[in-house]
Formats: structure tokens, sequence, C-alpha cells
């Protein structure tokens, strides 16, 4: 009872929050948020340098739309990538673990002390291995987001009852029946969380990633900021990539609503 | 009776110790037959030997990181239970941390770091602000699924045997929370260590990722990887720790 | 991109396959790692690939940015790029020490790019103000410069208070730090745009006594064994591209805004008029573009030798090879 505990809480919040409506009120709450801002630092008369005016930040991106929409088309599309690979390796290898117990406790182990190690001390071996193409970004997402997918997916399996299974196993029900029917339905509420998970790991992987010299993306963006002390600039990459990331969550979200139709393990 | 992936059982523990062992073999071996320059790949033994040569640098500078690590660490978990506390006890303001927490969550934390970097320098403060962040949500998660799970008929019962508020949130609400607040204590150790180190290596004045930025300048492989062998160490001690700690504190389970 | 280049791959594979005479614009492919993103200090090398200079000498060239973290003398020595634009003459000592197998083949900024600023009010008016001053500075390579200023001077440093620099230039604005380390081109600009020009006081390393020589670009020693009419051809199109560059200072600025739009303009051209300044001092004021200067080379070595960043002297003469940019007469590396 782990991370497993972890996810019996989360579950009925992400439910809470995977639909449209709430996404609507929270855009409503952000407008209102900004506004709030805005009034403060003229209010205060709060210098640029510390924080400066939404609408100036809003205006920097109207400047340039095209720089910043197509910094999100790349730093998506390699979230995407990265995710998707992740994600199905993930599942893929959580049901090999779920049933090949020697892999498990072999490879398992060298799965959690690579998440312990940072990414961005390898910026040049990425780029010697994978080059310079988005492939290396994606590689990046992918590493960080598989591990808690193959975590819940492992657990989700284990989380099935086993007289469920010797039940069906009793009406002569194969695995993978019983895989397809039973261990897969019951994981998936498991999975998703850890996707909600991965999806903001992997938007973070993919910044990173574009710090190991790249043309665009908001990594790209968040760092020419940074060191011409741009704080205008800074601020519309990171509001760049919370839109990327809300989507994100949202999507996975409203997934789940369907696939998990069901409701999930505390129904 | 379900399986644990994070605290194995003794064979198993023998298992991911021989799964080690063998990539390091691997890796020993692949870096010797192909001669591999240290800029792309150094042995393992080599990376092992500047353990002990540079053992006074590494070793500070895993305690700094482990500092700025456990503070933000710490920070960041009392601000995620004391927003899931005033969630639950106010029910009215959950409707706005809790979209709110998930916005700020949907960011990447990375994102914030050149911003916290000019608003708190290159010093300590900036690197425990980062980890703070990063550590909150998990755990404003984690607490709230905890304090979600007491049941209100308990509450009303303690009520109307004349509990007070503050003797209903001590018996009844933390104990409940205490196993989501601590398993959210544990995920949590092993991204705090790594925000830190990543947040060093965009500026700091020491640490793991100050090492990690000053080797790479100097083209000094071999102390790049050791230095990151330190933090894997780090995580791995930081996340058993905590694990122990977690087992002690609820016992009864 | 990729799938052209696997394409131009799968077409040179075929017609060798065959035998097939090699097609006349058959172009080899390279890359340029810069040292850092996009931005006007790198201009000209964008010019000259959008100009098709590269192109005129058979290289298809792609431009690969840098970043925090990525040194460009260990892509280039791997092979994963063919040439950089490195940290300077810095970083090509420690590869070289480190026997990373790279040449440098030409010097882009003369001088050093950086400075120390003071406030004109403030209270260091004079190299000796130093002693009591509080100074913050990059340690990575600036330090080493600082203390060969100090030293040159005959200033203890000891009795300084000298701090690692961060990203931001804050503390100096809000009068925390006495001295400040600036590039001439970046953080000098957000320096002048805060506090203005007029209130602030440079202290120039040359001035001093010290030079550290910076922007210099290298290549695999492999690939210059194998290819070095492409190693000229480079130097010949990225000579051109420069003196492009200083020619249509506007046209440059629009190419760079184009590769970096969310880039500020008026920073952007304060930019390039600095590079020129710096591209074309010390000895490239006669001998033209990316002259590699060896008595400036050879005292930078000597301040990194004397302050024990480098274990002992290296072989320059390996290290630095003149004879490309030597190739191309002065008159063609001097703007009209």
């Amino acid at each position: 009872m782990t991370v497993q505990a972890n996810m019996a809480g989360a579950q009925p919040m992400a439910r809470r929050f995977g639909a449209v409506l709430p996404l609507l009120k929270g855009l409503v709450a952000i407008a209102a948020v900004l506004l709030a801002v805005e009034l403060l630092v003229i209010a205060f008369g709060i210098r640029p340098y510390v924080l400066p005016r939404p609408s100036a930040v809003i205006e920097a991106v109207l400047r340039t739309p095209g720089a910043y929409r197509d910094a999100m088309i790349r730093t998506g599309l390699e979230t995407l990538m990265g995710f998707g690979a992740g994600a199905l390796f993930g599942i893929w290898i959580g049901v090999a673990f779920s049933r090949l117990r020697f892999l498990r406790e072999t490879i398992f182990p060298i799965f959690i002390v690579s998440q312990t190690i940072p990414v961005i001390a390898f910026g040049a071996l990425v780029v010697m291995w994978f080059g310079n193409t988005i492939l290396a970004k994606a590689v990046i997402v992918f590493y960080l987001t598989f591990f808690p997918v193959t975590v819940n997916c492992l657990l989700g399996m284990r989380a099935v009852d086993q007289k469920q299974v010797q039940l069906l196993r009793s009406f002569g029900a194969s695995d993978r029946e019983i895989m397809r029917k039973l261990r897969f339905p019951t994981a998936l509420p498991h999975i998703f969380v850890a996707l909600r998970i991965a999806s903001a790991l992997g938007l973070a992987g993919a910044v990173v990633g574009e710090w190991f010299g790249d043309t665009t993306g908001l990594g790209v963006l968040l760092l020419q900021g940074m060191y011409a002390e741009n704080m205008v600039a800074i601020w519309a990459s990171i509001l760049c990539s919370a839109v990327l990331g809300i989507a994100f969550f949202g999507a996975i979200g409203l997934a789940e609503k369907r696939i998990v139709f069901w409701g999930g393990e505390s129904s | 009776m379900t399986y644990d992936p994070m605290s194995p059982s003794q064979h198993a523990l023998a298992r991911g110790v021989f799964g080690g062992l063998a990539l390091f073999a691997i890796w020993e071996l692949a870096a010797r037959l192909f001669d591999l320059p240290s800029y792309i790949l150094p042995a393992v033994s080599e990376i092992i030997a500047r353990f002990w040569t540079a053992r006074a640098v590494l070793g500070e500078a895993a305690a700094y990181t482990l500092g700025e690590a456990l503070a933000g660490y710490l920070l960041g978990g009392a601000i995620g239970v004391a927003l899931a506390l005033a969630v639950t006890l106010v029910p009215q303001l959950r409707k706005v941390i809790v979209p709110a927490a998930t916005a700020v969550n949907s960011v990447p934390v990375v994102a914030f770091s050149p911003l916290i970097l000019l608003w708190f320098g290159m010093g300590v403060s900036s690197k425990i602000v980062m980890v703070a962040v990063a550590v909150s949500f998990t755990m404003f998660v984690s607490a709230l699924a905890g304090f979600d799970r007491v049941d209100e008929r308990s509450v009303n019962l303690m009520r109307s045997f004349g509990a007070s508020r503050a003797a209903i949130l001590w018996k009844l609400r933390l104990p409940t929370a205490l196993p989501l607040i601590l398993s959210g204590m544990r995920l949590s150790t092993v991204r705090s260590l790594i925000v830190a180190i990543v947040t060093e290596m965009l500026g700091a004045y020491g640490g793991l990722g100050w090492v990690i930025y000053q080797a790479v300048i100097v083209i000094d492989f071999v102390q790049v990887w050791a230095a990151i062998f330190v933090a894997s160490i780090a995580s791995l001690g930081f996340f058993a720790v905590v694990s122990f700690l977690e087992r002690r504190l609820v016992f009864w389970r | 991109m990729k799938r052209r280049s696997f394409l131009s791959t799968a077409l040179a594979l075929s017609t060798a396959m065959v035998g097939a005479p090699a097609f006349a614009q058959d172009l080899e492919e390279v890359s340029l790692r810069l040292k850092w993103l996009p931005q006007a200090q790198f201009v000209g090398f964008y010019m000259a690939k959008a100009k098709g200079y590269y192109e005129d000498e058979g290289l298809d060239l792609t431009i690969n940015p840098g970043g925090p973290n990525l040194l460009t003398e260990n892509l280039v020595a791997t092979g994963a790029d063919t040439f950089g634009l490195s940290g300077g003459t810095d970083s090509v000592f420690a590869a070289i020490e480190k026997g990373l197998p790279i040449t440098c083949i030409g010097i882009a900024h003369q001088e050093t790019p950086f400075v120390f600023v003071s406030k004109a009010d403030g209270p260091v008016q004079e190299i000796a103000d130093f002693k009591d001053a509080s100074i913050t500075t990059w340690f990575t390579g600036a330090n080493y410069v600082l203390f060969g200023m100090l030293a040159a001077n005959d200033l203890d440093r000891s009795s300084m208070n000298i701090q690692p620099q961060q990203v931001s230039v804050t503390p100096f604005v809000d009068g925390q730090v006495d001295v400040v380390t600036a590039t001439r081109y970046n953080e000098y600009y957000s320096l002048m745009t805060r506090v203005g020009e007029e209130n602030l006081k440079r202290f120039v390393p040359e001035d001093y006594g010290v030079s550290f020589p910076r922007d210099t670009l290298i290549v695999g020693n492999e690939f210059a064994a194998e290819h070095p009419e492409l190693v000229q051809g480079f130097m010949r199109a990225t000579v051109k591209g420069w003196l492009d560059t200083f020619a249509d200072k506007e046209a440059a600025i629009d190419l760079i805004m184009q590769e970096a739009p969310t880039l500020e303009r008026p920073h952007q051209e304060f930019m390039l008029d600095e590079i020129e300044k710096i591209m074309l001092a010390g000895a490239a004021a006669e001998q033209g573009l990316f002259t590699i200067d060896m008595d400036a080379v050879e005292s930078a070595h000597q301040i990194l030798v004397d302050y024990d960043v480098l274990g002992g002297p290296i072989d320059l003469a390996a290290a630095f090879d003149s004879q490309y940019v030597d190739a191309i007469p002065s008159a063609e590396r001097l703007p009209e």
C-alpha cells in the first residue's frame, strides 16, 4: 500500500476536474487572477524586473505570435511523441513485469536508480547519441514518463482480486481473456493517474531537452529570456507552458472519463 | 498483500543487486573493449576510483545539495499539508485552491527556474524555493486524499461527544491521513534532489549541480559521472530513510 | 531536415552502388555548433548560410545552437558536430590538455569580450580601489582575467571580497556590489538600459595588460585531416558572411530577428556594433577577421598556467592552426 495509496486519493480528485466545465471555470479564474496581479503591480508600482504587468506579457506574446505558437507546437510535439512512447512502453513493461518475476526483480531496481539521475547533466551525451533532432527531446520525455506508468500499471495489475481471477478461470477463461476482461480494466484507473503525473514530468523533460542546443521551443525562449534578463519574455514563456500543461492535463482527464466510464477502483 | 516495488523483500533485493552488477559489468566491458574516451563513456572503475580521490569535494557538495533539498522538501511538505488542511477545514476554499494548485502544477517546475534564480539569487534560497514548489503539489494531493478518507460520520460522532475541532483534527483526521501524507513524502524525495541539482546547474555557489557544471567546463567527465553517482546514491539514501520513518510511524498498518 | 539528410544519404549510397558519377551539386553535410543560442553575436554564420556561401564551397551546413552545460569542444571532438564556435582560448586549452582531438582554426573575438564595471559615482574609481571593493565575476574563466589584472597592478586579491556572479546584474544595480563583470554586448547593455551609460565606469582588461581572446572556431582533427579543402572552404564562406554582415548590419539584424523573433531588436543592434569592434580589434585590424594572434593566445595561456588552471604549458603550435585563415589574403578579410 504505497504508490497505490497515493493514487486511491488522487483518483476522485482527478475525476472532479477532468471535465470541460471546471476547465472553463479555471480559465475564468486565471483571467481574474491576471487582472488582480495587473492592478496590484500598478497600485504598488512594482518594478518590471520584479514582476511585469500581465498585460505587458500578453502584449509580448501578441507582438510575435508566430514565435510563441511555433515554440508551443514544437514543445507540444516533443512531449506528445515521448509521452506516447513512454505510456505504451510503461504499460507494456508493466504487464511483462506482472508476469515475469525474474525480469521484474532484476530490471525494476535499475529503473528506480535511473530515475534518480538528473537528465540535464547528460546534455552532451544526448546530442551525441540522438543528434539535434526532435527525437532527442522525445527520448528525454520518454525517459521521464515511462517510469510512473510502469509502477502504476504493475500495481494495478496486482490489485486484481484473486478470487475473481479464479472464478474466471473456473469458467475456462484463458490468460489472455483474463488480461483483457479483468486485469487490464482494473489497472486502467491506476494507469491514468500515472499518465497525469507523467504529463507534467514529460513537459518538463521537453523544456530541459531544448536546453541542449535547439532553435525553437519554450525551453529556448526561457533560456533566452533568462540570460537577457528579460522578465517579460520569461513570463510569456511560462504562460505558454501553462497553457500546454493545462491542455495535456485536461486531455488526459477527458480521455479517462471516456475510457474508464465505470469510475475506477473506488466503485 | 500487494506487491510493493518500492520496498522489496530480501530475495528481490538480491536480484536487484545482481541486475545492477550485471549492468556495471557490461558498462565496464564496453568502455574497456572499445577503448572509449572518457568524454564519451568513462569506465565504472574509473568513476569509483574518483569517489575516493575527490571525496572531499564530492562529500561537501553532496552535503550542500542534500541540505538544500531537505530544507525545500520540508518547506514544500509543510505548505502542501497546510493547504490540504485548509481545504478540509474550510470546504469553501476547495473550489479556489484545487484548480489554482492544478494550474500551477501543470507548468513544468523548470520553467520557473529562471524567474526564481532572478528573484532569489544564486544562493541556497533559490534552490530551496524551487524544491518547495516541486514538492508542495504532490504533498497537497496526497494529504488531501488522506484527509478525504476521513469518515464524516466519525467526525459527527466525535463532535456529538463534545470533542473540539482541534481534538478531532489531532485524534481522527491526522492519524487517518498520515499513511497517505507519508507516502507522498516518500514519492517526493527523489524529485527534491533532482530539482535542487538542476537549479544548481543554472547558477549556484556550491553543490553537486555546481560540481557537474564546473567539471563540464574543464572537460573532466569522470568528475561529472562521479557527481551523478553520488547524486544517485544520495537520492536512494534519502528515499530509504523516509521509507524507514514511514514504516515506523504507520506501524499499525 | 532529417528526411532530407536521409534522402541524400540514400541517394549517395545508390549512386555509389551503381558506380554512377556523383552529382555536380554533391554537397558534404557538415554542422557548426555555436556556443549559445542564436543572437547577433553569431549572425555572420547565418548570413553566410543565407547567401549560399557554404553551398558554393560544397558544404551543406547546419547551424546548431549551444546551451547551458553543452561543451562545443566535446561535441566537435566526438564528431557529433563538424565545426564549432567554442567558448574561447580558455576552453581550447582545457580541451587540448584533456586530449580532445580538436584544433582551433580561427579566433573571432580578438580582445577580451567582457569588462569590469563600477558606478561612476561609486567607491571604485580606479583599479587601486578594487582592494576594498565587493566584486562579482564569473568563476568560469573571467575570474582569472580579473586575477591577472590585479596581479599586473600589484594588488592583493586576498583583501577583496570576490564572489561568483549570478545570472542577474540586479545586485550591482541595487548597490549591493561595487564591481560587476559584463560582456560588452550583453550584460553591459542591461546595465546601460537600467543605470544609464553615463553612470557607469568600465575597466577594460587590455588597459591593464591582460588579454583573453574568446569565441574560437574549432574543427575536429580527423575531419581536418581528411578534408582540408572543406575546412578551407568553410573558412572562406564564414569570412565572407561576416564581411557582408558588417557591410549591411540592418539586413543582418533582420536575419537574426527572423531566426529568433522574441529577441529585442535594439539590443541585437547594440550587440552587433560591439561584436564588430571586438572582431576587428587588435591584430585583426591589420590582418583581418579570424586572425590567430599568437601573442594574445600566449598571454592568456600564461595566466591560466600561472593560476594552475592548466597543469602545465600545452603545445600551442599544435592547438592553434593558422593555415586556413592565413590562406585568405588579409585584404579579403577586411571590410572595404
